[in-house]
């Protein structure tokens, strides 16, 4: 009976599952079909079947396998530093000072600024004539030239990742504010009644309560991280040199620069799968955790 | 004792001083960028404060005039309203149901939901390019429907769970006295659950809303002039070009930043644990 009207209900569902199987369920099964076949970007050849040729070339592929090093490495970089300066700058707002109402509120103009514009601003910044960081530095003495901050190979990457850093901190710090300001009052008077120190009320106290939230912080942050392209893209289109070339850049590359959809998809599969693992490696900490 | 409390307080306000200049000066510089005159912009060392205000690069992005950045640029911000607009009404309309029957009936079916959680992780270049493929084939390249359509692959399953969670903590004995009252299925969703969860619907339709005019990707590669063109495209495009007028591109960006920088400034509490409520349990 109650699997009945239950079952009733299946139809609400249908609109929602309608468009995801147009917009997310059939590209995906074409994707993985296209990594099989030669195909194009316009319809000039036949298609062909290639079997597994693409993939055998992927693995092949030193270009493709440095990409997702740079993806990786970008990815570490700034959750890294995201969760560190976030959680700081949480537990500095959430201290008493005055004119803490607008510090706190200002906090969200970073994370509220559109990538693209965030992307632009920044490479005006660190452009080598007449941005502001170079004419700073300058005139502070700290660098005796000005710096082509987005076409020196060694600097490139760090550049971007204090770009991305800048904006996506102020997410995680307001999403531990926010958890710190529900810690009751009580909890720590009685730790300090106990005679805890600063560093134990946190250990003990803060840190398990802001915990939950500093994983969802983490979630969120991982999976934009991994699957970057816009700030990348147009601060540096993947140069100098390749060396801020992305997983997701390089596909993009193949399939509409080069106008190889077959095995853009290829390296597009494989990208799927080496997120899927980092997720499937998340729960399972996650679980043994729980345990 | 009272010393260290003075060294504390001074230790304090002077990191709240450095975090203030680190977050307010990039975005302060762009605006102070937007109302230079490019003499003040082109020296070297930089002028930091312009000599006189000059308003000319707003003038010259808020003027429609054939061929201009204006045309493009009033063009983009048309389209990134339309897209985002149509997008958020379309997943609302789609997920507010869905997300119901998952929260009150949950069963197997559940599944679907955790499957929408996974494909939101994934990136959108795995889809991009059958739907590329799909939409030249058809003749729905350029078109912000089309686009809007497409950006349900980002913003659905987030709205789907967001909702959902949202409704978990809505009791089900509410209905539950309705329907013995005989109310049906149309009194149960829209006249006792929806007033409930405006507030909720509210958060994740501005989070949606700033999901998409934030996209670029999609954008970039399915629309291609003043048709569809949505204004992070413009503005990369802007950034891209040979032209050195970087108080144009900077106006550019203020603008684009406005709407969401002003709802965030308004609405920051909601915002953030809209965002969270889901996750912490989920």
């Amino acid at each position: 009976m109650e699997e009945d009207i239950s079952n009733k209900y299946s139809i609400l569902i249908a609109p929602m599952v309608f468009i995801m199987l147009t917009v997310i369920g059939w590209p995906l099964i074409r994707t993985i079909l296209m990594s099989f076949t030669n195909e194009g970007l316009m319809n000039l050849d036949p298609v062909k079947i290639v079997g597994i040729e693409n993939y055998t070339n992927a693995f092949q592929n030193k270009d493709f396998l440095s990409s997702l090093k740079i993806s990786g490495i970008f990815a570490f970089a700034v959750v890294t530093s995201e969760m560190i300066l976030g959680t700081t700058v949480g537990l500095l707002v959430n201290q008493p000072f005055k004119g803490q109402k607008i510090v706190r509120a200002l906090l969200i103009v970073p994370w509220a600024l559109p990538t693209v514009v965030n992307a632009m601003m920044w490479k005006l910044i660190y452009n080598p004539e007449y941005g502001a960081l170079n004419s700073m530095l300058y005139q502070m003495n700290i660098i005796p030239n000005y710096v082509s901050w987005l076409s020196t190979p060694s600097k490139t990457l760090g550049a971007i990742i204090f770009a991305d850093v800048w904006k996506n901190f102020s997410l995680v710090s307001m999403i531990v504010l926010a958890s710190l300001q529900s810690i009751p009052g009580h909890q720590i008077e009685a730790a300090k009644i106990d005679g805890a120190n600063a560093i134990q009320r946190f250990r003990y106290v803060t840190l398990p309560h802001i915990l939950p939230s500093l994983q969802v912080a983490l979630v969120l942050r991982i999976i934009e991280a991994v699957k970057v392209f816009d700030i990348i893209y147009i601060m540096t289109k993947g140069g100098p040199a390749n060396k801020t070339r992305s997983g997701t850049i390089f596909i993009y590359q193949e399939a509409f620069t080069n106008s190889r959809l077959g095995s853009g998809a290829t390296y597009a599969v494989l990208l799927v799968f080496f997120i899927l693992i980092i997720i499937m490696i998340y729960m399972k900490l996650l679980k043994k955790k729980d345990n | 004792m009272n010393n260290k409390r003075i060294m504390q307080k001074i230790l304090l306000y002077i990191a709240v001083i450095v975090l203030l200049i680190y977050i307010i000066s990039p975005f302060l510089w762009l605006i102070i960028m937007s109302i230079s005159s490019s003499t003040d912009l082109s020296t070297k060392p930089l002028n930091w404060l312009p000599k006189k205000i000059d308003l000319s690069s707003y003038k010259e992005l808020l003027h429609m005039g054939k061929n201009t950045h204006g045309e493009s640029f009033l063009f983009g911000l048309r389209n990134s309203f339309i897209t985002a607009i149509t997008t958020v009404f379309i997943s609302l309309l789609v997920t507010f149901p869905a997300a119901w029957v998952f929260s009150r009936y949950p069963n197997k079916r559940n599944i679907i939901l955790k499957i929408a959680i996974v494909t939101f992780m994934l990136p959108p270049v795995a889809y991009a390019l059958p739907i590329y493929k799909t939409l030249s084939t058809i003749g729905w390249l350029d078109n912000s429907f089309a686009l809007a359509f497409v950006y349900c692959t980002l913003v659905m399953p987030f709205c789907a769970w967001l909702t959902k969670e949202n409704m978990d903590a809505i009791p089900f004995e509410l209905e539950e006295s309705a329907i013995i009252d005989g109310a049906g299925l149309f009194t149960r969703l829209f006249k006792i659950v929806l007033p409930l969860m405006m507030p909720a619907i509210g958060t994740v339709a501005l989070l949606a809303l700033l999901m998409s005019w934030d996209e670029y990707f999609y954008a970039m590669l399915f629309t291609n002039s003043n048709n569809a063109i949505t204004l992070p495209v413009v503005i990369a495009n802007l950034a891209s070009g040979r032209q050195a007028n970087y108080g144009l591109i900077a106006t550019g960006g203020v603008i684009a930043a406005a709407p969401p920088v002003i709802i965030g400034l308004l609405l920051q509490k909601s915002l953030i644990s809209g965002l969270t409520a889901g996750g912490v349990k989920g």
